[in-house]
């Protein structure tokens, strides 16, 4: 056999496909997939919501605590002028199947949330924040709106099927382009529920005093002191922007002819 | 001021890490195109002298001295590679990004095998095998890939005369 010297072919172990194509096909086709899967889990939890009543749901998690969720912030006297609080403003919520508990976060950020069974949580860092009874009380009746409207199992549901969905997804990278893809379908969803949870709290507020006054002045001292880029990024992830907040709730107060002066409650400590 | 915080907050969760991923391109097709323009260049260089997988001398190489000859390249994904290719792992299909990557490897040891032969004033290189290993990341405990080796060996022998043909 005769040897004859040949250069390297080109072009057989190397697809012809563009880098960049075969890049966008990826992450469009991947961010596709993910949205559907998300809307999928919404749809699901939906489904599921409409067989747990909210009797059911009380009696469950009545005196369920959380506690590698939370940090109880140890003998805070505040937690009783809260509790008398939450029981003032739930009268308004007559036909609720919830007996409401407080629990303080010992946590520098202001934040409240509302847990499945009645449960609400206020950190630490809002009770330093709020400066009247009024403010508070709208927080409060946000966080009542929530469970009036059953988006605290909502939320909850989505992060455990979220959370089991993204475990099986390993590779960071991937799991970066799912996050988003996530955090955008979510969005949606999740501002309207909090645009209808103020709402509700601004209600709550007008029956329990007669006006609206002072409402949403803590979103409004938010809006001046946080020129903070970041803190408003993560705020604004799952809000509307305070702003978008104070407009509509000013429109909705104008359009029942609620009060929007009237005498403001100092704060109990 | 809404608008333009919506834009920021848009900027900071995807055209930034876009922004990496493309730059991560551009400098990483720009290595390869160079790299792959200078592995032509050194082929051609070396064009003629015979690099043959089989195992045994064939009968009518009259040889003087041999040696074992290895050349070796150690070669690295960039971001870009790195993240198609983690899109890809998890629908399957031909991982294309790395497909290049490993050619380049391949062809850069076989070269260095080759000129190293040339080199040492031997005449050609049969039994030439290919091996790979992955280099583990320390940093994340061993589980990332910091490159793969790619390394090619052979026995190089010098001909008592010239190439005779049969």
């Amino acid at each position: 056999m005769r040897f004859v010297a040949k250069q390297p072919k080109e072009g057989i172990n190397v697809s012809d496909t563009h880098p960049l194509v075969e890049a966008s096909t990826l992450v469009v086709g991947l961010t596709a997939i993910f949205v559907v899967i998300v809307l999928a889990i919404i749809f699901m939890i939906e489904v599921a919501l409409f067989f747990v009543s909210a009797e059911d749901e009380a009696n469950l998690f009545g005196d369920w605590l959380p506690e590698d969720l939370i940090t109880v912030a140890p003998d805070d006297d505040r937690l009783v002028e809260i509790q008398l609080l939450v029981d003032r403003l739930a009268r308004h919520w007559p036909d609720s199947p919830y007996t409401f508990r407080v629990e303080i976060d010992d946590s520098e950020t202001a934040n409240a949330m509302a847990l499945p069974g009645g449960l609400i949580i206020v950190t630490r860092g809002l009770l330093d924040r709020v400066e009247s009874e009024n403010e508070l009380a709208f927080v409060l009746g946000h966080e009542l709106g929530h469970f009036k409207n059953r988006d605290h199992l909502r939320a909850l549901g989505r992060g455990i099927v979220l959370a089991m969905f993204f475990a099986v997804v390993t590779d960071s990278d991937v799991a970066g382009i799912g996050i988003k893809a996530t955090d955008i379908t979510i969005r949606g969803f999740s501002r309207r529920q909090e645009t209808n949870a103020d709402e509700f709290g601004l209600a709550v507020v007008n029956s329990e005093y007669g006006h609206v006054d002072e409402a949403w002045r803590l979103f409004e001292r938010w809006e001046v002191e946080n020129d903070s880029v970041i803190n408003l990024v993560t705020y604004l992830s799952t809000h509307p922007e305070s702003g978008d907040r104070i407009i509509d709730m000013k429109r909705q107060a104008e359009a029942e002819g609620w009060l929007l002066t009237g005498d403001v409650t100092p704060l109990n400590w | 001021m809404d608008g333009n915080l919506e834009t920021l907050e848009l900027f900071l969760n995807f055209g930034f890490p876009l922004l990496i991923l493309m730059i991560a391109y551009f400098i990483g097709s720009h290595i390869e195109k160079r790299h792959f323009r200078d592995i032509r260049e050194r082929e051609t260089k070396v064009h003629g002298f015979p690099v043959v997988s089989f195992n045994t001398m064939p009968d009518d190489w009259n040889v003087s001295s041999s040696d074992m000859v290895t050349g070796s390249i150690v070669i690295s994904l960039d971001y870009f590679k790195r993240v198609i290719a983690g899109l890809r792992g998890l629908i399957g299909g031909r991982i294309k990004t790395y497909e290049p990557l490993l050619e380049r490897a391949r062809r850069e040891a076989l070269l260095r095998m080759t000129e190293e032969a040339r080199l040492q004033g031997y005449d050609a290189i049969f039994n030439v095998r290919l091996e790979t290993s992955r280099l583990a990341n320390a940093r994340r405990d061993g589980k990332g890939v910091a490159g793969v080796e790619m390394l090619a060996f052979g026995t190089a022998v010098k001909f008592a005369s010239r190439f005779a043909n049969s």
